[in-house]
């Protein structure tokens, strides 16, 4: 066992040790620790978003360089704060505006390449797939599954006939996702709590390496 | 109230308590469990191995932060050294304020181990604000969104960075991500609009939205979590890229111990739940 003598560490161990306090109950240490980790994040986005953003792109080529076409940024981000003037509060319509077109039309025909084209073509059964019984067979799977989940979505018409149990089976299809995802989540959190007994048991009290 | 009822009423206190044993004790005693490595994760080892010293430089993003350090992190190191070992050059950036925090502590690392140097094997990017506006740029010019590096220095004094002018001047661009902006907008705009060849490294909770696209060859590998990330550190050691400290891969026997606990609780409130309706 070798503790550490990084004083941060010790900072570090200690305010972990205060998050976990929650799990017995609310207490002071844990208020402490959350408060703490608001206030830096918000100052530290504060700090990031001026000497990232707000600096080299807008402060440096319109009042450095005198580059006056960045009036017009500067004039759009602006008019979001007219909405605290009720008397001027429509400009606030002129960025809105902007950002919703500029970001529709950059988004809306790769959405339909990234999940309307390539998934249906993914979909489809093609010679290539049956190479390999096993990927021809997860295919077919693929196939029944999205067909019967788009069945049970279809709100149209009475489910009867052949509906009913295409729709059906399309609810196990869908119970096996939300399944797949549940235990992913589990995985994901036991990862996070492997991460932190790592650190304490590692970095700070050196008992693992 | 029998044995069997008091399953549906076991404190909390006890379960956070036996899975904190069930995750400290094999951290300590470990038990070496086996690992098997899984197809998506040896497609991502396979299209990074089939690259070498002539091949256009990979691109790795951050877009994580320290809450899902213990997932993405290890990713991220298996990943330098694998691309290290194979003397290829490597451009780093990050989509979240937080990222390059994570991907300083790495860059200070590994490129060490390999006695790499800034500038001509590597290049740190930093963040950069805007993730539509910026992948978009990426895709006509980086320079152009990135006009210095994080330390400050021009991109065009770097002899690495002044040659990648888009993404047709990457060979691949490997997203760990946990969550957005991230794998998504990677895939949405710099594999769908320019073709851009896509590793995946995600959180466990994202794993099962990023299989489809894996499927369609949209996403060119997965890592999945922790486990991901293990299986990635193991074929990095077992084809001898590097016998460097294996973090995911030791948190391996943990995971799969607080697993089989989970299942024994729920079996267990399942098992107490059912007689408790019996007897109603």
């Amino acid at each position: 066992m070798m503790l550490s003598t990084d004083p941060w560490v010790w900072l570090a161990a200690f305010l972990t040790l205060c998050i976990f306090s929650f799990l017995f109950r609310d207490n002071i240490f844990y208020q402490f620790a959350e408060h703490l980790f608001v206030g830096v994040s918000a100052g530290y986005l504060i700090a990031i978003t001026w000497h990232n953003q707000i600096y080299p792109n807008l402060v440096i080529p319109l009042f450095r360089q005198g580059n006056v076409v960045y009036i017009i940024p500067l004039l759009f981000g602006l008019s979001y704060f007219a909405r605290f003037i009720p008397k001027i509060g429509y400009l606030v319509r002129f960025p809105i505006a902007f950002l919703l077109g500029w970001g529709s039309g950059a988004a809306i025909p790769a959405y339909f390449q990234r999940d309307i084209l390539r998934q249906t073509q993914g979909t489809l059964l093609v010679r290539d797939m049956f190479t390999e019984w096993d990927s021809g067979l997860w295919a077919l799977i693929i196939l029944v599954g999205v067909i019967c989940v788009l069945i049970y979505f279809f709100f149209s018409r009475e489910r009867k006939g052949i509906m009913k149990p295409a729709a059906n089976l399309g609810i196990i299809f869908l119970m096996l996702g939300f399944g797949a995802s549940f235990g992913y989540t589990v995985m994901s959190r036991i990862s996070l709590l492997i991460g932190r007994f790592q650190f304490l048991l590692g970095t700070w009290l050196g008992i693992i390496r | 109230m029998n044995i069997v009822q008091s399953f549906t009423k076991i404190p909390r206190q006890v379960v956070f308590v036996t899975i904190a044993l069930a995750v400290m004790i094999p951290l300590i005693i470990p038990i070496g469990l086996p690992v098997r490595v899984m197809p998506k994760s040896e497609r991502l080892f396979h299209a990074i191995d089939s690259l070498g010293p002539d091949s256009k430089p990979v691109l790795i993003s951050c877009d994580f932060d320290p809450q899902s350090m213990p997932e993405l992190y290890p990713m991220l190191v298996a990943i330098l050294r694998h691309c290290f070992a194979r003397d290829m050059k490597v451009l780093v950036m990050a989509l979240w304020p937080q990222g390059p925090g994570m991907a300083e502590m790495a860059l200070e690392q590994v490129p060490r181990e390999f006695n790499k140097t800034y500038g001509e094997d590597f290049v740190f990017l930093g963040y950069k604000f805007g993730v539509t506006a910026v992948l978009l740029g990426m895709g006509d010019n980086i320079q152009g969104v990135f006009p210095i590096d994080y330390y400050g220095t021009p991109l065009d004094s770097l002899q690495l960075a002044a040659r990648v002018k888009n993404y047709d001047d990457l060979s691949l661009v490997v997203t760990l991500s946990s969550g957005d902006p991230g794998w998504r907008a990677w895939l949405l705009f710099a594999q769908s609009r320019y073709g851009a060849n896509l590793g995946v490294g995600v959180t466990a909770v994202s794993a099962a939205d990023v299989y489809p696209y894996v499927e369609t060859g949209q996403v060119l590998g997965l890592l999945a979590g922790m486990k991901g990330a293990s299986e990635y550190e193991i074929l990095v050691q077992e084809n001898g890229y590097s016998e460097g400290r294996r973090s995911a891969v030791q948190g391996m026997d943990a995971q799969s111990l607080g697993h089989l606990l989970i299942m024994v609780f729920i079996v267990l409130g399942n098992i107490g739940y059912f007689f408790m309706r019996r007897q109603k």
